[in-house]
């Protein structure tokens, strides 16, 4: 177990009659646990292995060197497992219906199987991920991870069919997902790491896939803790807006609260490393008399039953404008960042749409907030769908030519946030 | 073991209160007041959130003050008997002499005029003598007459629980009460108590008496 900090940044003085508290919490985990306190690790990796997958015949070469070097990762003592996925789902290894117990033999032996893959067939998402959740199960009191790759659109089986999926699944194991090439969709890949508590992302040349598995297994290796849960207790009469997850990406964790009591609330967060994210938590609170203080939230992190570390977001009522107008900068970088993702998905599906009017408004807010928050990383692919004119007016034309892979690329990573920069002196 | 919150609630959390999230150690509202609170009404119903309405007008009484701020009526006046009010009509020759309207006289012979405050709605206005009209029961219309007063100018209503309450009816010179040189909000209720004294018109001057 390691240890984690809570810290608190807001402005809590708000004028008479307001409700609404806003905060960025930030989370640090120090990652520090010895060997021997790290939770016990189960680790799935599912490959496509549709027809797809083999035009070009790299792409599926790829993918199995880069499925090798994410076992060479694996460390002793974890379970694991490969699977490959068409229209339904094969364990690759091992085949005995469980998981492998990592040593240098069966890592060999996984490797060789992987070895002998080949694409052919269809692709069936939800299956996989079925296939995964039971072999998950026979390694209970493990803390289970996935990797996904895929190279195209789930085509058989339907949406309500992978929703049902992703309920059942929910909470049971964690899944990075990965979309190589241009012919997988966003929205369905990020709909499945969205639930299953993953990244996504897209990699653009096959050779890349081993480069990627590698940092996504060591990370995962890295991890020091077994499921985590935000914590959020809020006073009588008052409701929670919403809780978002606002670094390292962002990610909407309103619906996912499961009541405690009636006045907590637990989020999950998956496993943490030795790494930091932030938090906007928006509470609407009955207001109360200038001069009183109230405490808006307890925020503390929750691994098995015992809460540790919180922070607490409070709200002071006071006549002094200079004090209730004042705006915190951190609440206002996140909700730049936050607008920057709404824009370009909204930006992006109006192109789509082909509204280019409202394309070009959003994509120029965009660059303007990329270019306010020095999201150097998004602005850099937001040029590659827009020429900018002038980026702090975001006056912005929308290229006739958009390679698929850019557009896609834009799309995959507009949730991707900078943290709040060092302060204006 | 629990502590006390400020609002009266039985917290775990010594810090803040884990029910309404108060600080805990801040002095308590009332003083003296420790028993608990109900623990999943959202309603506050806490002392410092208690407002007595006024019985006139509503408006919730500002902490201790004695006149409500919506309509002036006085809390700790006597409690309103259900005795007898009558409506003194006269000339007011300071309020002419301010209001200081053209065109109009002063009347030379002004006779004071009595109205009995019935239950409920005394109309005040001047009636033309057209029968299809309503009569206001308060008729300013004998001569001398004030032409300042509307047809239809303001009400007097004697509630039943002995209130005096006057309403302007949307005048087209507005109503005053006492010095006050700040026209009455038209339609808004406001409490009257044994002696105040009701401007309308140019002259006209209706003091409100308990008998």
């Amino acid at each position: 177990m390691s240890a984690f900090t809570a810290e608190c940044y807001q402005n809590e003085h708000l004028p008479l009659g307001a409700s609404e508290v806003n905060a960025i919490v930030t989370v640090t985990s120090d990652g520090a646990a010895g060997h021997a306190d790290r939770p016990e690790a189960a680790e799935i990796v599912i490959v496509d292995t549709s027809g797809s997958m083999g035009a070009p015949r790299r792409k599926i070469k790829s993918a199995g060197e880069a499925t090798s070097v994410a076992i060479d990762c694996i460390r002793d003592g974890v379970a694991f497992g490969v699977i490959a996925g068409t229209e339904v789902a094969r364990a690759v290894y091992p085949i005995d219906s469980t998981l492998a117990i990592a040593s240098p033999q069966t890592r060999a032996k996984a490797k060789r199987a992987v070895d002998r893959i080949e694409a052919k067939g269809g692709t069936a998402i939800g299956s996989w991920l079925t296939l995964a959740g039971r072999l998950f199960a026979t390694a209970p009191g493990r803390s289970c991870h996935a990797i996904l790759l895929t190279d195209g659109e789930n085509q058989h089986e339907t949406e309500d069919e992978l929703d049902r999926v992703l309920a059942e699944l929910e909470g049971r194991f964690q899944c990075d997902c990965r979309g190589v090439g241009t012919d997988w969709r966003v929205s369905e890949l990020r709909r499945i790491a969205s639930a299953l508590l993953g990244s996504v992302d897209i990699i653009a040349e096959p050779e890349a896939m081993a480069d990627d598995f590698q940092a996504l297994m060591q990370t995962a290796m890295g991890k020091a803790t077994g499921n985590v849960s935000l914590r959020l207790w809020t006073p009588q009469g008052a409701s929670v807006a919403f809780v978002r997850q606002v670094a390292p990406t962002i990610e909407d964790l309103t619906a996912r609260g499961l009541p405690v009591n009636p006045l907590t609330a637990d989020y999950p967060t998956a496993t943490w490393g030795q790494e930091s994210r932030d938090y906007h938590v928006c509470i609407n609170v009955p207001p109360r008399e200038i001069g009183d203080e109230m405490l808006a939230a307890r925020v503390s992190l929750v691994e098995g039953e015992e809460p540790c570390a919180q922070a607490l977001i409070k709200a002071i009522w006071t006549e002094d404008q200079q004090l209730s107008t004042r705006i915190n900068r951190e609440v206002a970088h996140y909700t730049g960042q936050a607008e920057l993702a709404e824009c370009i998905r909204e930006g992006l599906e109006a192109r789509k749409e082909g509204d280019l009017g409202t394309a070009t408004f959003k994509l120029g807010r965009a660059v303007q907030l990329a270019t306010e928050s020095g999201n150097d990383g998004t602005m850099k692919l937001l040029q590659a769908v827009v020429e900018v004119d002038d980026p702090a007016t975001g006056t912005v034309r929308l290229k006739h030519e958009v390679k698929p892979l850019d557009e896609m690329s834009l799309d995959t990573r507009s949730t991707a946030t900078v943290r709040v920069g060092p302060a204006a002196t | 073991m629990t502590v006390a919150c400020p609002r009266g609630h039985e917290s775990q959390a010594t810090d803040y209160c884990d029910q309404c999230g108060a600080p805990i150690g801040a002095p308590p509202l009332t003083a003296g007041t420790t028993h608990v609170f109900p623990t999943v009404d959202e309603v506050d119903t806490s002392p410092a959130a208690r407002r007595e309405p006024c019985p006139v007008c509503g408006a919730p009484r500002s902490g201790d003050d004695r006149y409500c701020e919506g309509c002036g009526f006085d809390f700790h006046g006597p409690p309103p008997a259900a005795g007898a009010w009558e409506a003194v009509v006269t000339a007011d020759r300071a309020q002419f002499e301010r209001l200081a309207v053209a065109g109009i006289s002063f009347p030379t012979d002004y006779t004071e005029r009595r109205f009995v405050l019935a239950d409920g709605e005394n109309r005040i206005g001047r009636s033309r003598g057209n029968p299809d009209e309503a009569v206001p029961e308060i008729d300013l219309a004998a001569a001398p007459a004030d032409p300042g007063v509307s047809r239809l100018h303001a009400m007097l209503e004697r509630r039943s629980d002995g209130v005096i309450v006057l309403r302007d009816l949307g005048s087209t010179n507005g109503t005053t009460v006492n010095d006050d040189p700040v026209p009455i909000a038209p339609e808004s209720p406001v409490a009257l108590g044994d002696g105040d004294r009701v401007r309308v018109g140019a002259w006209t001057t209706i003091t409100v008496h308990r008998r």
